[in-house]
């Protein structure tokens, strides 16, 4: 069956069992063929394959993790590059520090 | 030019050698000027003995070939190798495309080149893009794309990735295109600028 948002909620899966994302690495694979994405392969040590009731269980957190995921990307994207972040440092770090909590606030996390 | 005299009785069999014919054998009738039928002949020597063949059996086209686009944006989502669904085609030799997939037509086996070009928004520093070609539901090859110049994912700047590769393939072997990234969060796949070409070759 299809689980949507289902990167998060098999991350958030493997954290409540010990494991950590790096499990995508080699031992997990996930598919979307069209109908919505499923688990294809699954050979993570000593944690069995979750159901679809267990994986729709996490949705709540999942959407979260997503959302903030994008509050994440909006964020660098406002820091801009590191080496002119190091510069305003440089000139004034506090000017630099009051920039980023601004950039911070304007787009919280969820 | 002047006149031979042709013995009595005939010309003898085989005796019609090159230094017999002059260039206007073949000058002096009319051109085809078009490409010739696949039942015209030509005239050849096949291991020293003289055979007509069909121009058929010369050159030859590269097909089954299809190339086939996106004809609007696909959204692809963050961790999973996702099928490309082109729904557009530029052209479809055999109709061997449909369903999102190429099925190599039945007594069209052989060697086929497929090749495609893949446009995403960017994705995030050091997270990848990347295309699989899948041939009967299983990974056959891919190429990837992975930042490291960005800052961040931007949905105005674009990463592709380009593909090829040949395969030996048999009748009802089919063919799909799979993209995967793990920016994080969704991205977009870019309508008419991704696509999905193949053919035969000629061998």
């Amino acid at each position: 069956m299809a689980v949507d948002n289902i990167y998060y909620k098999v991350k958030l899966y493997l954290e409540a069992n010990s494991k950590t994302k790096s499990e995508f690495d080699s031992n997990i694979a996930l598919q979307d063929d069209g109908s919505g994405s499923y688990i294809k392969t699954w050979s993570v040590s000593g944690v069995a394959k979750p159901t679809d009731s267990q994986l729709n269980a996490l949705s709540s957190n999942a959407t979260k993790e997503y959302n903030n995921s994008i509050i994440r990307q909006t964020r660098k994207a406002s820091y801009g590059d590191i080496g002119e972040q190091l510069d305003e440092i440089y000139k004034d770090i506090d000017a630099w520090k009051a920039r980023i909590k601004s950039i911070k606030d304007a787009n919280p996390k969820e | 030019m002047s006149k031979t005299q042709i013995p009595t009785g005939g010309i003898a069999d085989d005796a019609i050698s090159e230094e017999h014919l002059d260039a206007t054998a073949i000058t002096g009738h009319t051109a085809l000027a078009e490409a010739p039928a696949s039942t015209d002949e030509f005239l050849i020597s096949d291991g020293g003995t003289l055979k007509r063949i069909d121009s058929s059996y010369i050159g030859g086209t590269n097909t089954p070939a299809f190339h086939v686009y996106l004809s609007g944006d696909q959204t692809i989502g963050t961790g999973a190798a996702t099928k490309v669904t082109f729904d557009s085609e530029y052209y479809d030799t055999d109709s061997a495309f449909a369903s999102n997939k190429f099925t190599v037509p039945s007594g069209e086996g052989g060697t086929y080149n497929f090749q495609a070009i893949i446009k995403t928004q960017s994705v995030n520093n050091n997270t990848a893009l990347q295309v699989f070609l899948y041939k009967n539901n299983s990974e056959l090859d891919s190429q990837q794309s992975r930042h490291k110049d960005y800052m961040s994912a931007s949905s105005s700047e674009e990463l592709h990735v380009s593909f090829s590769y040949t395969d030996v393939a048999s009748a009802t072997d089919y063919y799909e295109l799979y993209v995967f990234h793990n920016n994080g969060n969704n991205r977009t796949l870019k309508a008419e600028t991704s696509s999905f070409w193949g053919y035969k070759l000629i061998t």
